[in-house]
């Protein structure tokens, strides 16, 4: 991206964050197609609820609550950290981004080892019922995005240490904040519906 | 003397370029490079949509040489010109073709190319994406057709019901096929969404508000909305699909508590939203060629648009009415049933609209309007065995009979591929610089609105005498030989029709009258760029003050086919001829607001393309090839997004 040339008559800029960027339309664009499939996930969940006598069936027990409590209130709480290092980079503060998604990618990765612990320990597999089959499915789907997001973040944090953003340029921080916060809020109704629901309905 | 500073080094660049004429440079920023590596690095708007479109077109004559086949195969009773294992490999990928790799690529293809020349920009959003949108179309398409060719076809029909396409009644690798090409496909169907979406949005001329935005640009916008809504789920069926048959997921077993109705409700969840993706744009087109005809703006403008968007909500509501016949709740069923039979409202307003504008116009009937006077009369009819369709007790008779086989051919190519024909010969003196040939056209009109009567209409009679779809062959004495015979006589004439159009653009091409930019003295912005355009578009942006820029105002003012009075100021826009700029607007009112720069040619978009194609098709034949390409995908994601211009790191 070139600056303009200098001209007093000039008003035009050429960066732009928010709903004046078209990158920001592309970012909303995918989250808004992204959301669309967790929402089939989910709605075939309670499809195969609503058919099943007994939920889980065959005898499987409904999910442990600490374990996966715990890796999602880090999971939510990534969004902080995550959020500050966007406002500081907004005031021009590349201390501050490089500080707050570093601390926020530790807690990223610390949600994808619990969550691996908890799956390898998990007593049914994929091919075990279909009530197995969803719950790896939505566990896969969503961890997957969460991967997207480290991958996304380690890619951005490498350019910001090489000096590439400023408080003007930097859609692609925010681009990465935005489905952060997207694969952060999808794993509300998630999280809700493959653990509290069997537990509690 | 001190070394000169960066700033006059720059100006005297800029002194020396003065020599060079405005058009020169904008050529020379905007063209593509040379040689193979340009081609394939190309991301100019539309000669990527020229690409889709001859692409789509070719699978197009492909489905319907598997259609003839069938056609052949029916003529009599008892026949065994094709067994029966081919016969279904060959509906199913006629059907596959068709839905997936033709309507909705040809359509959006179109948008592609029209759509940034309408609005006044100069690409789209995402030139790269776009590219990228190209190739994974031709790898997931050809990847089909191979597999056809080649013995492995899918063969459960278009739409692939569970059981029949689980692992235990398909093994082999056809079902596979499906599963992961159509997924792979939707990528580039969802990319080109995401691109029309951001550009309409964004990227429109100053002044062009939503209310002076042309109906094909509104009809487009609608459609993009309802590809990222559809699109995703019928993606999440042919994965779990493809996870059942693959790993063991049991999403569809019963014995495990799965259901093979979960198939028939996500299919049709995007099922029915795709007809209207199909129709959509064929609306928009229809309501441009009507306007150019009877020289007059679009009747009731502000409640075509609301029903275009109320077509795109309210399809996402009837999917049930492919389902009647299943068991479901009768309440449920009669609430889809009354919305089916409520989309005809909508539709209505579209209808009368266009009658409302032709009325007391003496429209020349060029083949342009000729086709759209097919459409009229071919999808009225299949508007009408629709609302019987909606009705259930009448559905329970005819569902999966020859009776529904007539109905969607009748609003699919009544509803989507005479007006894209309408489409063609009317842009094709934009896209080419020449006219088509308008005796010839005009022959193959007759002889495609004959022959598909000829070839559909017997369908519906067939059906009520029973005949049931997707069947090789049937027993004589039933009825069924007469209608069939002619059916297949009637295939033979619409075929030749679409031989003599092929003929008929491909001659053009060379030997078509010269087009001058403007021969059907059309109002919309793409009329007002050379022809074909060159590929900046427009020399200076323009700026829009009314809904057809080019026609004379109410108040008898002038004409402005070159768009003398309506051009944006260098003071405002500042333009910087060696950078691909084009002007970014406000999504309401369309106030400038700034300059997007736009992405030049990359090879990326096509490594990327085989990297996700490597994932994909790998799939089919080991898991391996899903963590191989991402892992691909992931560096040509990289290499792609990686800003590489020094200027960007100031």
């Amino acid at each position: 991206m070139a600056t303009t040339k200098t001209s007093t008559t000039s008003v035009l800029t050429t960066y732009a964050t928010g709903p004046g960027s078209h990158g920001w339309w592309a970012i909303m664009l995918l989250i808004m197609i992204e959301s669309t499939v967790f929402a089939g996930l989910i709605a075939s969940y309670f499809y195969f609820f609503s058919n099943a006598t007994v939920w889980p069936p065959d005898g499987i027990k409904p999910p442990d609550l600490l374990i996966p409590t715990i890796y999602s209130i880090i999971l939510w709480a990534s969004v902080i950290p995550a959020y500050v290092a966007d406002r500081s980079l907004a005031n021009g503060n590349l201390g501050g981004l490089k500080l707050w998604r570093a601390v926020a990618t530790a807690m990223l990765i610390v949600f994808l080892i619990m969550k691996g612990y908890e799956y390898s320990h998990l007593d049914y597999l994929w091919d075990d019922t279909v009530y197995g089959s969803m719950v790896w499915m939505i566990a896969g789907f969503h961890s997957s995005h969460v991967v997207v997001v480290l991958l996304k973040t380690l890619s951005t944090q490498t350019l910001a240490w090489k000096g590439f953003f400023n408080a003007k340029r930097r859609s692609a921080v925010q681009a990465t904040t935005l489905y952060w916060l997207f694969v952060v809020a999808a794993w509300i109704p998630l999280y809700a519906t493959v653990y509290l629901f069997p537990n509690f309905a | 003397m001190a070394a000169p500073s960066k700033e006059e080094t720059l100006l005297q660049g800029r002194d020396r370029e003065e020599s060079l004429s405005k058009e020169e440079i904008l050529y020379r920023t905007w063209d593509r490079r040379p040689g193979l590596i340009g081609w394939l690095s190309q991301v100019n708007h539309k000669a990527i949509a020229i690409r889709y479109i001859v692409t789509a077109f070719t699978f197009f004559g492909f489905a319907g040489i598997a259609a003839l086949l069938m056609r052949t195969q029916l003529i009599q009773s008892n026949l065994s010109f094709l067994s029966p294992e081919t016969y279904n490999e060959l509906f199913t990928t006629h059907g596959t073709t068709m839905m997936f790799l033709f309507a909705i690529p040809v359509m959006e293809a179109v948008g592609m190319y029209v759509v940034p020349l309408m609005i006044g920009c100069r690409d789209m959003a995402f030139p790269r994406l776009n590219a990228f949108g190209y190739w994974v179309f031709l790898i997931a398409g050809g990847t089909v057709w191979v597999a056809l060719i080649t013995g492995n076809g899918p063969d459960a029909a278009w739409f692939n019901y569970v059981p029949l396409s689980s692992e235990e009644y398909s093994p082999g690798i056809g079902i596979d096929v499906w599963t992961t090409a159509i997924t792979f496909m939707e990528i580039a169907t969802l990319v080109a969404a995401v691109e029309m979406i951001a550009t309409i949005l964004k990227l429109r001329a100053p002044g062009m508000s939503l209310n002076r935005m042309p109906l094909f640009v509104w009809a487009m916008l609608v459609t993009s909305f309802m590809i990222i809504f559809a699109m995703p789920t019928v993606m999440l069926a042919s994965v779990m699909l493809a996870l059942d048959r693959m790993v063991g997921t049991h999403f569809f077993n019963p014995a495990a508590g799965g259901d093979p109705l979960l198939w028939q409700h996500l299919f049709w969840v995007f099922g029915h939203p795709e007809v209207y993706i199909i129709l959509i744009p064929a609306l928009g087109m229809i309501s441009t060629i009507v306007a150019t005809f009877a020289r007059r703006s679009n009747a009731a403008y502000t409640l075509v648009t609301v029903s275009l968007v109320a077509i795109g909500f309210l399809s996402f509501g009837l999917w049930v009415h492919h389902m009647f016949t299943t068991g479901l709740p009768w309440l449920s069923l009669s609430l889809f049933a009354a919305a089916s039979m409520m989309i005809a409202i909508p539709s209505g307003v579209q209808v009368f609209s266009w009658i409302s504008t032709l009325w007391g116009t003496r429209p020349s009937l060029e083949t342009p309007m000729l086709f759209i006077l097919g459409f009229f009369f071919i999808f009225v009819i299949g508007g009408i065995t629709g609302v019987m369709v909606a009705a259930i007790p009448f559905d329970e008779q005819v569902h999966d009979t020859y009776f529904v086989v007539a109905h969607f051919h009748y609003v699919l190519i009544g509803g989507g591929v005479f007006p894209l024909v309408a489409a063609l010969f009317y842009w094709f003196p934009k896209v080419t610089g020449r006219m088509m040939h308008e005796g010839i056209g005009k022959f193959s009109f007759w002889l495609a609105l004959i022959g598909f009567n000829v070839l559909f209409f017997p369908m519906h009679i067939s059906g009520f005498l029973g005949m049931p779809r997707q069947v090789y062959t049937y027993q004589d004495g039933l009825g069924w030989d007469t209608p069939n015979l002619i059916s297949t006589v009637g295939a033979y004439m619409y075929g030749l029709s679409w031989l003599i159009v092929l003929v008929n653009a491909v001659w053009s091409i060379f030997r078509g009258k010269q087009a001058p930019p403007n021969p059907w003295g059309a109002g919309t912005l793409e009329w007002a760029v050379p022809s074909p355009p060159p590929p900046y578009n427009f020399e200076t942006m323009p700026v829009v003050q009314r809904q057809f820029p080019l026609w004379p105002t109410d108040e008898n003012g002038p004409a402005d086919p070159n768009l003398e009075h309506s051009k944006i100021s260098d003071d405002i826009f500042d333009p910087q001829l060696d950078q691909r700029e084009t002007t970014g607007t406000r999504i309401l009112d369309a106030r400038l607001e700034r300059k997007f720069f736009l992405a030049g040619p990359s090879i990326f978009p096509l490594l990327l393309a085989l990297s996700v194609g490597i994932l994909f098709i790998g799939a089919i034949f080991s898991l391996w090839f899903v963590p191989i390409g991402a892992v691909l995908s992931l560096i040509c994601i990289l290499g792609w997004l990686w800003p590489r211009n020094k200027e960007e790191w100031r």
